[in-house]
């Protein structure tokens, strides 16, 4: 038997396998399709202070192996979130990751606390890297002294296991990651989407309303899969990597470059099941190659010349 | 359990790039209703990524099979005509929130534009089923597409009405004008429901013919989809509050009040 379990700083997970934000709604919607009780953690959909209706449509496009959004944090704002939301998830036996954004570091800092608060909260994720939004967002995902400012705002106020989440739309990732883990953070995770765009060549319109979009799926893995091997060669604090995972064989070279855990985005709309398929073939992988801890396959990449 | 792997049981090209794909799904049959939708993977490839959303076209209870009604249009539809009989399908489903026929009309008018006439079949069989009087406006780009018999749907009791833009058959023009003469010499509004499904400068048009009147319409919409659950956010329709509304999980049949559909 291999042991699928992993630990993010305190938090404890019973195999590396999460729903990414923003893919998986509010944890309840895709209760229809399977037990997400077999999940290792959700991640929810970004909560702010207020409710948003998000960008103008259309904003979500297909592209080759992958789709463009701009959804702009379309959410029920915290204070629903946590009448509505959070307790629907009461009875699951799986850890809840609270996704959070702000739009200063004030508004960060609160959304954070109270979201903490809550004893559903197993862990908060930061998102400092949402590319469609005009305040926060990116503005602080890029910019290591910003990132430095909200990441040590937000972990002034919660003693729940701190994740920040970041962009790939950076010239230096590990100067942000470096930022992120000096002000407190206890994890990271990557990447958010790219930076992309389409275009209509008949109507000559952008085909996401507001032009600029966020590139996910398939499409976009070898470069998380870069991205998540350039913190690795800076930092010891667990990474949780994402973008483009299809398949377990997917996430197992995410393990090796340095990854101790994994979220799924975009596969979750082709194949709501594909989150399960991950975790049974990450276990039969490890039972194949007799492997006590999955945890060993961290970073396990024969490194590079 | 709302995911299926399906077998296909025919698949048929009943007019010039319309074709009629049969699967055999007992339990999304069973648990369906006339207007809600289909989200299916046309192959097991990452290309194309997404599902792509169908309505229903129709159920048949003892065979446990359905019917869905489409024109190919791009990569994904391409893909979906070749599918054999025997494959198996992945399939989502059903999704959404059907058409409500539990009001309190007597006759039901039905306003289908181009494809759009897919999921009116079941809506029709489901509103014969209650004994519904029921009168359809069905209008085309050309007599092409009109792929079954006509007089099979007057036997069956119906009205119909028929407007093609290339004048082929019936009404020269959009179906919306013969509709807008009719409700304006029709006085029983009051015990008529109204049912549309048909492409948004048809559902606009009908806004604006309908103000007025009396009448309560259901219009089912269209959107670019990812998830087809309610999770992404991606397929918003604006709404008369100033927000937005899931196509796909708030809909996609809607009070024709309560949307807006200009762009
Ligand atoms: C609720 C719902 C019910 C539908 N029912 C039917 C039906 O019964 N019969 C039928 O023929 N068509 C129906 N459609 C439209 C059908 O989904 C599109 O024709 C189909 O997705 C086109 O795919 P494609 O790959 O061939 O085209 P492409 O143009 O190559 O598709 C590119 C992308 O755009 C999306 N897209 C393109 N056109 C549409 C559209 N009109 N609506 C939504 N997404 C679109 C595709 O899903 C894909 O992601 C329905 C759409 C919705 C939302
Ligand atoms: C439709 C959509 C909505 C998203 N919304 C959020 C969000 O609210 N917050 C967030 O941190 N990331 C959001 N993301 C980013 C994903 O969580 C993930 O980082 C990204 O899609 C890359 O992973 P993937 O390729 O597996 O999808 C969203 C992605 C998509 C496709
Ligand atoms: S398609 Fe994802 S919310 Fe409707």
């Amino acid at each position: 038997m291999s042991d699928m379990k992993v630990q993010i700083g305190s938090l404890v997970l019973k195999n590396p396998v999460m729903t990414a934000s923003g893919t998986f709604g509010y944890g309840t919607e895709y209760m229809d399709f399977f037990d997400v009780s077999l999940l290792g953690a959700i991640v929810t959909k970004t909560v702010t202070l207020e409710p948003r209706y998000g960008n103008p449509l259309p904003r979500i496009a297909e592209t080759p192996s992958g789709m463009l959004n701009s959804i702009g944090l379309a959410n029920v704002g915290i204070k629903r979130f946590l009448s509505e939301k959070l307790p629907a998830l009461s009875t699951l036996d799986t850890k809840v990751i609270v996704n959070v954004a702000g739009h200063d570091i004030d508004s960060y800092a609160e959304v954070c606390r109270l979201a903490s608060e809550h004893p559903r909260t197993d862990a908060i994720e930061l998102n400092i890297s949402c590319p469609n939004v005009r305040q926060g967002g990116l503005a602080f995902g890029t910019d290591a002294v910003f990132t430095a400012q909200v990441v040590a705002a937000a972990r002034a106020v919660t003693d729940k296991p701190l994740i920040v989440k970041l962009t790939p739309n950076v010239t230096d990732i590990g100067d942000v990651a470096m930022a992120a883990v000096n002000a407190g953070a206890d994890a990271l995770s990557l990447i958010n989407t790219l930076l992309g765009m389409g275009i209509d060549i008949h109507s000559r319109r952008p085909l996401i309303a507001r032009g600029l979009a966020g590139l996910s799926g398939p499409a976009v893995k070898p470069v998380a899969l870069g991205k998540v091997y350039q913190v690795a060669q800076k930092t010891d604090v667990p990474i949780i990597g994402l973008g483009g995972i299809m398949c377990w064989e997917d996430a197992i070279e995410f393990f090796l470059a340095g990854a101790c855990a994994v979220q799924i985005g975009t596969l979750n709309f082709v194949d709501p099941q594909g989150a399960l398929k991950v975790i049974s073939g990450i276990d039969t992988y490890a039972k194949e190659h007799n492997i006590s801890s999955i945890s060993e396959l961290t970073g396990a990449m024969i490194a590079p010349e | 359990m709302k995911q299926y792997e399906c077998k296909l049981i025919s698949q048929q090209e009943v007019s010039k790039d319309i074709w009629r794909m049969r699967v055999y799904t007992p339990q999304i049959v069973e648990q369906s209703s006339a207007g809600q939708f289909l989200h299916i993977r046309v192959r097991d490839s990452i290309a194309p990524l997404l599902r792509r959303p169908f309505g229903i076209h129709r159920i048949h209870r003892e065979s446990g099979e359905l019917e869905i009604l489409y024109r190919v249009v791009g990569e994904g539809t391409n893909i979906m005509k070749t599918i054999l009989p025997g494959d198996t399908v992945d399939i989502l489903g059903p999704l959404g929130n059907g058409f409500n026929l539990n009001g309190n009309f007597n006759t039901a008018m039905i306003v289908a534009g181009g494809m759009g006439i897919a999921p009116c079949f079941y809506l029709i069989d489901s509103l014969l089923e209650l004994q519904k009087k029921v009168i359809l406006f069905w209008g085309v780009k050309t007599s092409e597409e009109i792929f079954i018999d006509v007089e099979i749907l007057k036997v069956k009791g119906l009205e119909v009405h028929i407007a093609t833009e290339d004048g082929s058959m019936g009404h020269a023009g959009f179906i919306t004008d013969p509709l807008s003469n009719y409700l304006n010499t029709c006085l029983q509004k009051d015990i008529m429901q109204g049912f549309a499904c048909g492409p948004n400068p048809m559902l606009d048009s009908l806004q604006r013919i309908t103000k007025n009147s009396a009448m309560d319409w259901e219009v089912s919409l269209e959107a670019h989809m990812a998830c087809g659950v309610g999770v992404c956010m991606g397929c918003g329709v604006s709404h008369r509050d100033g927000g937005f509304r899931m196509v796909c999980s708030d809909g996609p049949v809607f009070k024709l009040t309560e949307v807006d559909l200009h762009e």
